[in-house]
């Protein structure tokens, strides 16, 4: 089928959000909660786009809309612009400590109210880290409470029995909310200390004995060849790819 | 309901999540069940639900953080519900709270030490025209005042739970 975005007809198929189309075409809309791992979860809404279907315009998360014959979309109108700022500068007042809502802030113009700055606070509760957690399989962290007192945690604010180390979670949040601490051979992340094995190759910290154990248990993939950190498993692959002839 | 089916201890936790097909969807049901005999969630009994129903712990505990009608810490043996919903707020809810304050020094969201009283507040009981109201585990109190609910806690205290005038 066909989908009329900002005037120009792109191909889309069944199945595919707006943002999905648009990605593939290069258009640019921007997101905060999205990443292609998960696909959209409509929670920031900062990619909000203007539909018009069957002679009516609204506004909706371009990231779960699904593409349907017919409809028109258009990435940039004054409602659309308007709603951004306002998202940006909720989320900003809601995360005032994070560097990326500070600059996209700055960016998007927003305008000075009296709405209370939360110095302290990174977090825009995008859920991405409960997201990536899931997805490696060990579901340690979930959103608590709900309402304005929702947040990111482990069960009980205590370190997690599931929790392998891995900091997928911190790897993926977009305002780096979550705290890792990585000192000497210990890392600390949700209240918990692991210890973190040296690459066999450079010496070099870089991951937890969990997190290899896991890997390993899930992958099928012996222990033995997960000891490497990433860059020497490209170097340890690029010199066992001398050895093959071309055929 | 048996004393001995009540028992806070793992066995009482089996013999209630046991009851229930172990899946997904009873874990609501489950809770309630919990709620119902423990008058909170214990810790223990939620880390067996998970257990038993397949679902990691994080995300039962985020259910059960979820829902307000669910408590993670003990509720006393008389759960006062302060209804705090518009008309009862501007017909004088905090009177109530403070004098549950005064006369049991407890404020919204906990417990006396002895577990025998509670006290939340909650957004609106439907009961507008009587307000202030009060809910006292299931029985509703109308326009209350400070005088009336010393009456009440006096009636509650010491093992009364008001049945005769059920």
């Amino acid at each position: 089928m066909k989908l009329i975005i900002d005037g120009k007809a792109f191909n889309a198929y069944p199945g595919d959000s707006i943002l999905d189309v648009a990605r593939r075409e290069g258009i640019a809309i921007p997101t905060l909660c999205y990443h292609e791992a998960f696909g959209g979860q409509g929670s920031c809404r900062l990619c909000t786009v203007e539909v018009t279907a069957g002679g009516r315009s609204r506004l909706v998360a371009s990231c779960t809309y699904p593409v349907s014959e017919g409809i028109e979309v258009k990435t940039s109108t004054p409602a659309v612009e308007k709603i951004r700022r306002n998202i940006i500068m909720v989320l900003y007042k809601r995360a005032s400590g994070s560097v990326l809502m500070q600059k996209l802030y700055r960016e998007y113009g927003c305008s000075e109210n009296s709405l209370g700055e939360k110095q302290e606070e990174r977090c825009i509760v995008c859920r991405l880290c409960v997201l990536a957690c899931e997805k490696m399989g060990t579901s340690a962290i979930s959103t608590v409470m709900r309402g304005i007192d929702k947040r990111v945690g482990t069960p009980y604010d205590q370190a997690a029995t599931a929790c392998i180390g891995c900091a997928a979670c911190a790897h993926i949040c977009p305002t780096g909310a979550i705290e890792v601490l990585d000192s000497g051979n210990i890392r600390t992340i949700w209240n918990k200390n692991f210890n973190l094995i040296n690459c066999e190759r450079c010496g070099q910290p870089f991951a937890t004995r969990e997190e290899i154990d896991y890997v390993s248990r899930r992958s099928g993939i012996e222990d033995a060849e997960l000891c490497f950190c990433e860059e020497c498993r490209r170097k340890k692959l690029v010199g066992k790819m001398q050895g093959f002839s071309p055929c | 309901m048996s004393e001995q089916e009540c028992e806070e201890n793992i066995e009482g936790f089996r013999r209630i999540i046991y009851g229930f097909p172990g899946e997904k969807r009873y874990i609501i049901a489950i809770m309630h069940e919990l709620s119902r005999c423990y008058r909170y969630l214990p810790r223990a009994a939620l880390e067996l639900t998970a257990e038993y129903v397949g679902v990691p712990f994080s995300q039962v505990y985020s259910m059960a953080t979820f829902y307000r009608a669910f408590s993670l810490q003990p509720r006393g043996r008389v759960n006062f519900k302060v209804c705090d919903g518009t008309t009862c707020h501007i017909k004088g809810s905090n009177i109530l709270l403070d004098e549950i304050y005064k006369n049991l020094g407890i404020g919204p969201g906990e417990t006396t030490a002895d577990r025998e009283f509670s006290l939340e507040t909650v957004n609106c009981i439907g009961a507008c025209a009587i307000a202030p109201a009060l809910l006292v585990n299931e029985r509703v109190y109308p326009r209350v005042n400070a005088a009336a609910l010393k009456e009440i806690i006096k009636e509650y205290r010491g093992g009364g739970d008001n049945d005769h005038h059920e």
